[in-house]
C-alpha cells in the first residue's frame, strides 16, 4: 500500500466538500484493499460472490459516509464498515466468520478475478428498480454518461435527477441486502 | 454491474445523507408532544416545587433525566462504526437506584414494605410511561437509522433506554409517590420495558 492514511483522509475530506473526483479516486484506491480482505476471508466463495461482497461494502461506505468525523483518521472508519459488511455478507450466505480488525492492515490489495456484469441476479435487482431509476443508474454507471445530461434526456430537472440517483442507490443497497443468497 | 461502474455511479451521487444529529432534532419535539399530552391529561403535581426540596424526591426526578441523557449520548456515539461506547458507566444508575431502594426499606417497618412497594398507582404508572415513550422512541429510532452502528441490538437498547428514562422524567412531574420502594421498582420496570422494545426494534431497523 503506497497511500498513507493521511492521503485517504484528505481525499475523503475533499469528497465531503463536494469534490467528486477525489471521491471516485478514494473509492478506486480502497477497492483493491477491500477485495484483498474479502478474498482472504472468503475463500469458500466464488469470485463472483466475492466481488458482490466488495460492492456491498462500497455501497455501505457511500451511504454511510456522513458517519465519518473529519477530525478522525479515515482508515479505522473504513475498516469498521468493511468488517461489519463482510461479516454480514458471510452470515447471509450461511457462514460465520471471525474478522479481526487488525488483519485488515496487512492484507494484499487484489485485482478483480471475476466480472459480475453477467450475473443474472445483479440484473434482476436492477430490474426491480422503477424503470427511470434503472435507466438513470445504468446510464451513469455502465455508459459513464454525465448525470445532468442523462437527467435531461429522461425529462428530469437537475435537482430531481440528483435525488433520483441517490434514491436509486439506496434502493439498490436495500434490494441487495434482502436478496443475499 | 462491474465494480468500476458502481464506483462511477457512487461518485456521481452528490446528495448528502441526513445526519443523525439533524434527524435527532425531532426527538425534543416528540418528547414535548408526548409529554405534553400526558401531563395535559393527568396534570403536574401541585406541590412539585415544595416536594423537590426533599433529596429523595429530587433524585426521583433527576435520576431518570440523567440516565436518559447519558444513554442518548452513548447511542449517538455508537452510530459511528469506528466508535466504542463505554456502556459500563451506566451501572451507576442501577446502583444509585438500589441504594435508594435500600434506604426506602430502612425508613419503614417491615410490615409496611408491601404497601410501600405497591403505592397507589403502580398499575397506571408503568403503562403510562411506556406509552409516553413510544413517539419519542419512533423519532429517535429514525435518527439512529441514519447512523452506522455495528451493534444494532445494543444501539436499539440504548435508544429505548434513553426514551424510557426521559418519558419517566416527564411522568415524575405528575407522580406524587415519593417512596423509593415504589418509584425505583415501577419506574425501573417501565424503563427496562422500553429498553427491551428498543433492543428488538434495533435488531430489525438499525441494520444496514
Amino acid at each position: 500500500m503506497t497511500e498513507t492514511d493521511a492521503d485517504w483522509s484528505a481525499l475523503m475530506r475533499a469528497a465531503n466538500g463536494g469534490d467528486t473526483r477525489a471521491y471516485g479516486r478514494l473509492l478506486h484506491l480502497v477497492t483493491p484493499v477491500l477485495r484483498g480482505i474479502v478474498r482472504a476471508r472468503g475463500r469458500a466463495f466464488s469470485p463472483e460472490a466475492q466481488e458482490d461482497i466488495v460492492q456491498d461494502v462500497l455501497l455501505a461506505i457511500h451511504l454511510k459516509r456522513h458517519t465519518w468525523r473529519e477530525d478522525s483518521p479515515v482508515k479505522p472508519w473504513l475498516y469498521a464498515i468493511a468488517r461489519y459488511k463482510v461479516i454480514d455478507a458471510f452470515r447471509a450466505r450461511g457462514q460465520h466468520v471471525q474478522v479481526p480488525i487488525e488483519d485488515f492492515a496487512d492484507v494484499l490489495p487484489a485485482e478483480p478475478q471475476a466480472d459480475p456484469t453477467e450475473r443474472s441476479d445483479a440484473l434482476k435487482i436492477l430490474g426491480q428498480l422503477d424503470p427511470r431509476s434503472a435507466e438513470l443508474l445504468k446510464a451513469v454507471s455502465l455508459d459513464g454518461a454525465d448525470p445532468a445530461e442523462t437527467g435531461r434526456r429522461l425529462g428530469m430537472s437537475e435537482g430531481a435527477m440528483r435525488v433520483a440517483l441517490h434514491r436509486a442507490l439506496k434502493r439498490l443497497a436495500e434490494l441487495r441486502e434482502r436478496q443475499m443468497p | 454491474m462491474r465494480t468500476d461502474d458502481l464506483i462511477r455511479a457512487l461518485a456521481a451521487d452528490e446528495v448528502k445523507p441526513a445526519s443523525v444529529g439533524a434527524r435527532l432534532a425531532w426527538l425534543p419535539l416528540a418528547l414535548l408532544l408526548a409529554g405534553g399530552a400526558l401531563l395535559g391529561i393527568i396534570g403536574i403535581r401541585p406541590d412539585l416545587a415544595a416536594a423537590l426540596v426533599a433529596p429523595v424526591t429530587a433524585l426521583k426526578n433527576l435520576l431518570p433525566l440523567a440516565l436518559g441523557l447519558a444513554a442518548l449520548a452513548l447511542a449517538v456515539r455508537l452510530t459511528r462504526p469506528d466508535a466504542t461506547a463505554p456502556v459500563a458507566g451506566l451501572i451507576v444508575f442501577p446502583l444509585v437506584a438500589l441504594a435508594l431502594f435500600v434506604y426506602g426499606l430502612s425508613q419503614m417497618p417491615m410490615a409496611d414494605w408491601g404497601r410501600g412497594l405497591m403505592g397507589q398507582s403502580a398499575a397506571f404508572c408503568v403503562p403510562a410511561i411506556v406509552l409516553t415513550a413510544l413517539l419519542p422512541l419512533a423519532a429517535a429510532m429514525r435518527a439512529m437509522r441514519s447512523g452506522a452502528s455495528t451493534d444494532p441490538g445494543r444501539s436499539g437498547a440504548l435508544t429505548g433506554l434513553a426514551c424510557g428514562a426521559l418519558a419517566t422524567a416527564i411522568y415524575a412531574l405528575h407522580c406524587n409517590e415519593d417512596n423509593p420502594l415504589f418509584f425505583v421498582t415501577w419506574y425501573g420496570l417501565a424503563i427496562v420495558i422500553v429498553a427491551g422494545i428498543g433492543a428488538v426494534l434495533g435488531r430489525r431497523l438499525l441494520r444496514w
